[in-house]
């Protein structure tokens, strides 16, 4: 190869390589369907881990979430109190808050509401993490509140009938009804000491998260109509907590640039040499 | 010919070191990608070639003009041009990295299959309940008990239950739901559930009840009937 040819095919490599950076620097953007996320922002101060109507939740976006009678599995329900479900998130690098928001017209002792997550690497089926038929699926982590005992139970199941209360108890829970609306606000640490047990919430990672809320009214007889089962209920969606802020991106585009640049300069300055020569 | 190439490895060796060993150290930075590493050295290589290889005789038809616009040399009214293109192309280079390496802020991206392959013994399989307009009749009662709460009175998928469910109940009035498969496949899906789907279905996100747990086949069968004919559709027939 003279000279002349290893030029010109340098030239062209090493635009054909810088293209290609480009083009595929840019294919990851690509998210093939919307999905909904709860977001935990990071915040600094204290966290209002037992406090439903503290301000620091008007700093929290809300995610709405619709919510379905429970007719996936016996027994079934047709109609529910709770269509939506507003959920706001807040979080400090050590603690998670969880703050559910919906209407329902009455306050009852047996009103409820859950949390569900999913527990470890394995995927878990949304209705109290059913066995699959194709795939082994996980166990599940509920975090549930109960209006007559105002705290927070933490319990873990894998398949109906197996829903059981943690040995170790780590999730705490508040609600407050008010014109309406139950606000009831979830806590635990991100991480605890059982990960076969408990879901790790690591800032950064999206997992999977469910939602459930039982209307404690009661019928003319008495018997409470919404209960086990029976129920409102979401599938799954996201949930995050918030990474610190990471600048990352700006360096490597500066140093990209520079260098970008210096190879410009290089090259044209060679080029005039080359001219004058 | 040894000597002139010292000079390029000691440079790339020196890149090297600074992107993988001084930069991550900057207050802000983090341990830069792997890939992101390659594009730089890529980058510092070719600076390095074309430094080294471009001579005087270097100039033809293809590369003259190219040379004599980079260098500006009697360019007139395409200086302004030359100077957005050099201006641009870090620019590029720099947004494009940006974009590469920026954490990625949205939910993991989803390509749930909706009609993943049945498993071989249902395939194919024809219905043995006679078409006959009571049997039709009967599996619309069946479906109305049983389906219409998420699929709809309507075969619309817009039931009084559906509205929470993702992925929502298919709508069988849609001509690339039911209209596309066989009966065999209808077969399976209703029996085995959203927990039946392959890992490709995404099984766990599924509400579509196991309705082999709770109906005998012969209403299965049934219900595949009323729901093609209040939908209006046709199965595929086998080819
Ligand atoms: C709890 C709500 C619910 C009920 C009740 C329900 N389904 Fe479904 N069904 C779904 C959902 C959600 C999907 C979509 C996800 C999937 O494919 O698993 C679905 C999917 C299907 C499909 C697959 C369609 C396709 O294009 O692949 C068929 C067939 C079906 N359902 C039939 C029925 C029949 C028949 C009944 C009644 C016996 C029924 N379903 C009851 C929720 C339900």
């Amino acid at each position: 190869m003279n000279p002349e040819m290893l030029t010109k095919w340098l030239i062209r490599w090493g635009g054909t390589a810088a293209m290609i950076a480009v083009l595929t620097a840019g294919a990851g953007d690509g998210v093939a369907q919307e999905s909904v996320a709860v977001r935990a922002a990071l915040v600094t101060g204290t966290l209002p881990l037992d406090d439903p109507n503290a301000a620091a939740w008007n700093n929290a976006a809300p995610a709405v979430f619709p919510m379905s009678p429970q007719v996936h599995w016996p027994e079934r329900i047709q109609q529910v109190t709770v269509q939506d479900l507003t959920v706001r998130a807040l979080h400090d690098g050590t603690q998670i808050a969880v703050l559910l928001e919906y209407a329902d017209p009455t306050e009852d002792p047996d009103d409820a509401a859950a949390i569900e997550f999913m527990v470890g690497d394995k995927k878990a089926h949304f209705a109290h993490g059913q066995p699959m038929l194709l795939v082994e699926g996980g166990p599940v982590n509920i975090w549930y509140w109960k209006s007559k005992d105002n705290k927070g139970v933490d319990l873990w199941a894998k398949g109906f009938g197996t829903l059981r209360p943690h040995e170790h108890q780590d999730v705490k829970a508040k609600g407050e009804y008010a014109n309406g609306k139950w606000r009831v606000v979830f806590s635990r640490s991100l991480a605890t000491d059982h990960p076969d047990e408990d879901a790790q919430i690591t800032p950064g990672q999206f997992i999977n998260i469910a939602f459930a809320v039982w209307d404690g009214r009661k019928d003319d007889a008495g018997q409470v109509i919404e209960k086990g089962s029976q129920k409102a209920v979401s599938s799954w969606w996201y949930f995050r907590a918030e990474p610190p802020p990471d600048y990352s991106g700006y360096v490597y585009a500066g140093v990209a640039a520079v260098l970008a640049l210096g190879f410009q300069f290089v090259l044209i300055r060679k080029l005039k040499e080359g001219q004058s020569a | 010919m040894g000597r002139a190439l010292i000079r390029p490895i000691v440079i790339m060796g020196a890149m090297y070191a600074f992107l993988k060993f001084v930069l991550p150290n900057i207050p802000g930075s983090a341990e830069i990608p792997a890939s992101l590493i390659i594009l730089y050295l890529l980058l510092t290589l070719s600076g390095i070639i074309i430094f080294e290889t471009l001579s005087a005789e270097s100039k033809d038809a293809f590369w003259g003009p190219m040379q004599r616009f980079l260098t500006g040399e009697n360019i007139g009214g395409l200086q302004p041009l030359r100077y957005g293109i050099l201006v641009l192309f870090p620019v590029l280079v720099g947004w494009q990295t940006y974009n590469a390496t920026a954490p990625s802020d949205s939910p993991p991206a989803e390509n749930r299959v909706i009609h993943p392959a049945p498993p071989g013994e249902y395939t194919g399989l024809a219905n043995p309940v006679p078409k006959t307009p009571e049997n039709i009749m009967q599996g619309k009662g069946f479906y109305a008990a049983f389906c219409s709460p998420c699929h709809g009175a309507n075969f619309d998928g817009k039931g009084p239950a559906a509205r929470g469910y993702n992925p929502p109940p298919a709508n069988f009035a849609d001509p690339t739901t039911i209209a596309m498969l066989q009966e065999s496949y209808l077969f399976w899906r209703i029996k085995k559930g959203g927990v039946g789907l392959p890992i490709e279905g995404m099984p766990w996100k599924s509400a579509m009840p196991r309705w082999e747990l709770e109906l005998p086949d012969e209403w299965i069968w049934k219900i595949i009937m009323g729901e093609y004919d209040g939908a209006h559709q046709t199965p595929r027939t086998w080819e």
